[in-house]
């Protein structure tokens, strides 16, 4: 089945179309980039299936259910995670606890009132091993926002995949980075398991090719072009419209 | 027929004032994110101001054109001097700072003009009446008809046509966008600070031949002007103006054909508003990034501390036995004021949302003792258990309206909410006693201790306290803390991984209603007395103040505050008249010097810096 169906989104701000008439679907393990130049609705995109933006017109479904016009929380817990992609972290709180809160989300016992959180073991070792899988090396006790920028954009990452989702939805997962850095990330989400689904913006044309086996084109909240990366990078229509406004 | 033409003119002229409060309000709001919680002072010092100069001159004109004048002087050195170093932190330092001058003005204003009920006359030409048709009319309420709507006229030209108002009008919209294009933004703050203030200060003067003269003038024009701006929208001055004349001819004409539920009535208007429309009637739905106050972060408690609390409680066990009564007293009441502080800082400091309506939980707790034991003979215990679920209860419907808003707007739908719990104490005399308040005739008896012994309520208040911070220290370190702390931080990052958080605040505040409900019916079993004095919203206010000054965002804070407001009170008040000024201007420094409040500002010196990020 597919997971992920968009059926005719639109959505306006005023006079502006931000998403016009968008159809996408997107199977199960599908590693999935949507590129486009600024401005094309990447982004709001993104937001109107994490919930964090309300579509005018259209419907999304996730695994056959309508999800659209859900609250964020609701949408996260019918398995959709996400980045943000400006860091959206607890920044005065420790890793450890920025990790243990996403887990707990899913996993917790988040009414419980009375077990102090550093007894739930099982919270805090899923908590350690998700620090360990985006490569943070720390104790946890540091507040996130002591971090380096690219520490940042891989906590953000940790408390994505903290829910355990079966999609996941990456904006611009390497966006202010610096080679060495998008080099790391590219290698964090190659290792995610081959089951898991991912929705990726992105800007960096490597990142993209490296990871995507199926490319979107947006261009002014349309859909220019959709298939397999190949193809997309063979089109000449995507090169006009797209490579070319870049250079 | 005419009785009906009289109220609406009623309803018109109190719409009037309320609309040049209002006006004010929603501008610097819509400007600066700050809602000024002194701007009811400005009101009545406008009137004072009028009345001096009225008695100097003896010509009203004079009065109404001058008085302004030394008011935006005041207001706008308020502005330059506290307000504008604090706007780099959140803005709800600054709500706090007005809130301090709110008793500076109080308490000065007391001080120069007197305790007592002044009146400044209408102007001679306009004592009269008018006749409109079949119709007789007070000149002066028909003179201020007009200048309401003449106001309205030109600050809506001035806003739509002036290089200012267009200045203005980028402000509002997008503050750092208006001052990259070379809007002078800190001007424009202080000018906009100066008008509203006039505006305030205008409406003062005008009201002083209506409405009387009195220090406590400035809270009952300043909440009806909040639930203007709550049901108009913030920062829209149509919406000022169309809420002004709602909340004027609904009110007027509930005190006049339902005066029983009067009180009730603009409130009703507000909750039905704000189900359909949360963001008011003519306001735009953005969402203001209202940042919580500046406050330390919760910390585990390290060992050092831990010894030194042992030595405490041993202390706490062996004190009573050493001092007479009154000390003893002090300390009940300070342990009994320790859990209400804590209660509100749960949702204040750990959660995130601003309360000043905490008083309202209070009082339900303790007139649920009173109450029972007065009228139904019931057990005061029973009355305790009943207060609790009373306040819980009640904290659960309120809540359900207040979550679904954030940071001023949560700030000022608790205030009205609490006045109201506080207008029917005060209202419906029959069951509470109105403003002479409800004894308690005998006070319970405690496994066989007189409770009337005032070590026997020592003891009680000290177990109470102790049990309540000690689950609040359980609560916090648990799951359920957590997703709190985790909302005060990143509410919408809490959204996006799977927290229904709009539930989880509402969780919260019935919790700290609940708790502030006990802490209300001990206070009744304590003081066998309880009248509105505890219920009104500046008690919601020392509450906060506690909070703040203690340290919010830590348990041990709000003992600390509690301890010290209520020692300040007490000795204060036994040497000087000028309590609320003392208070006013410590927690002023407070809020300007020490963001964390003292316990905050204590561990940040004593801790190492390993400690300090611990998480609970």
């Amino acid at each position: 089945m597919t997971l992920l169906r968009i059926e005719n989104l639109y959505r306006a701000f005023g006079n502006l179309v931000v998403t016009n008439n968008v159809n996408l679907a997107i199977e199960p393990g599908e590693r999935h980039a949507i590129i486009g130049p600024n401005g094309a609705g990447k982004t709001s995109l993104v937001n109107q299936i994490g919930g964090q933006l309300a579509p005018s017109g259209g419907r999304i479904w996730l695994k056959g259910n309508d999800i659209t016009g859900w609250p964020p929380d609701r949408v996260s817990r019918a398995g959709v995670a996400r980045t943000f992609q400006r860091n959206n972290l607890f920044h005065n709180l420790g890793v450890l606890e920025n990790l243990r809160l996403a887990v707990g989300a899913r996993r917790g016992r988040s009414l419980d009132f009375f077990t102090p959180v550093r007894r739930l073991s099982l919270l805090t070792a899923r908590a350690g091993e998700l620090m360990r899988q985006v490569e943070l090396r720390q104790d946890g006790t540091a507040p996130a926002r002591n971090l380096s920028y690219g520490e940042q954009r891989q906590l953000e990452l940790g408390i994505a995949l903290a829910g355990e989702p079966d999609l996941l939805l990456l904006d611009e997962p390497t966006s202010g980075m610096s080679p060495a850095e998008t080099a790391r990330v590219i290698e964090l989400i190659a290792a995610l398991p081959r089951a898991l689904t991912i929705l990726m913006i992105e800007h960096d044309m490597n990142v993209v090719f490296s990871v995507a086996d199926r490319i979107t084109v947006l261009h002014y909240g349309e859909v220019v072009a959709s298939g397999p990366a190949a193809e997309i990078r063979a089109s000449d229509r995507v090169r006009e419209v797209y490579l070319g406004m870049m250079h | 027929m005419a009785y009906l033409v009289a109220q609406l003119l009623n309803g018109l002229v109190y719409g009037m004032l309320l609309f040049l409060m209002a006006a004010g309000l929603s501008l610097i709001f819509g400007l600066m994110n700050v809602v000024s919680l002194a701007h009811g002072s400005f009101f009545m010092l406008g009137a004072f101001f009028g009345l001096t100069i009225f008695q100097l001159t003896n010509n009203f004109w004079a009065a109404f054109f001058l008085a302004p004048l030394p008011v935006v002087l005041i207001g706008m050195a308020m502005e330059r001097v506290f307000l504008r170093p604090l706007y780099r932190r959140g803005h709800m330092d600054q709500v706090l700072l007005t809130f301090g001058f709110l008793f500076v003005f109080f308490d000065l204003v007391q001080a120069v003009w007197g305790r007592t009920v002044r009146t400044l006359p209408a102007p001679e030409a306009l004592r009269g009446n008018t006749e409109i048709g079949a119709g007789v009319f007070s000149s002066y309420r028909l003179f201020l008809i007009a200048l309401g709507f003449a106001i309205a006229v030109l600050l809506w030209q001035l806003l739509e046509r002036s290089r200012i108002g267009a200045m203005v009008r980028a402000g509002v919209d997008d503050s750092a966008m208006a001052a990259g294009l070379g809007v002078n933004i800190p001007a424009l703050f202080s000018a906009v600070f100066g008008a509203g203030v006039a505006l305030a200060a205008l409406g003062g003067v005008a009201a002083g031949p209506v409405l009387g003269l009195y220090p406590g003038m400035d809270a009952e024009i300043l909440i009806p002007a909040f639930i203007v701006i709550v049901i108009g929208g913030m920062g829209s001055l149509r919406g000022a103006f169309a809420g002004s004349l709602l909340i004027g001819v609904a009110d007027t004409f509930g005190k006049a054909y339902l005066p029983s539920m009067a009180l009730f009535l603009i409130y009703l208007v507000m909750a039905l508003v704000l189900l359909a429309r949360p963001q008011g009637l003519f306001g735009i739905a953005h969402t203001h990034t209202a940042s919580a106050p500046t406050f330390a972060l919760s910390a585990d408690h390290p060992r050092q501390t831990r010894l030194i609390g042992l030595i405490l409680l041993a202390a706490m066990m062996v004190f009573p036995f050493l001092v007479s009564s009154y000390p003893r007293d002090l300390l009940a009441e300070i342990y009994i004021f320790a859990i209400l502080a804590m209660s509100l800082d749960l949702i204040l400091g750990f959660t995130g949302l601003m309360s000043l309506g905490h008083a309202g939980f209070f009082g339900l707790g303790a007139y649920a003792v009173a109450i029972l034991t007065t009228h139904a003979g019931a057990s005061a215990w029973l009355g305790l258990a009943g207060g609790v679920l009373l306040a819980a209860v009640a904290a659960a419907v309120i809540g359900f309206f207040c979550v679904r808003t954030a940071g001023i707007t949560f700030l000022m739908l608790t205030l009205a909410f609490g006045q109201l719990i506080f207008s029917a104490a005060l209202k419906w005399r029959d069951i509470t006693g109105g403003s002479d308040g409800l004894a308690i005739a005998q006070k319970p008896s405690l496994f066989g201790g007189d409770l009337a012994n005032s070590l026997t309520m020592y003891f009680l208040a000290l177990a109470c306290f102790l049990s309540c911070y000690w689950g609040l220290r359980r609560l916090l370190n648990a799951p359920l803390g957590h997703v709190f702390v985790g909302i005060r931080e990143n509410e919408a990052r809490m959204m996006a991984i799977g927290y229904p958080t709009r539930r989880y605040k509402l969780l919260s505040f019935v919790i700290a209603g609940g708790l502030a409900g006990f802490s209300g019916g001990l206070y009744a079993i304590f003081n066998s007395f309880i009248s509105p004095d505890a219920v009104y919203w500046t008690a919601s206010g020392d509450i906060l103040i506690m909070v703040i000054l203690g340290g919010a965002g830590t348990l041990i804070g709000p003992v600390i505050g509690s301890g010290l407001f209520l020692l300040m009170k007490n000795v204060v008040s036994t040497y000087s008249d000028h309590w609320m000024l003392i208070i006013g201007v410590v927690f002023i420094c407070c809020v300007m010097f020490f963001p964390g409040g003292i316990w905050g500002s204590v561990r940040q010196i004593t801790l190492p810096k390993a400690l300090k990020w611990r998480f609970a």
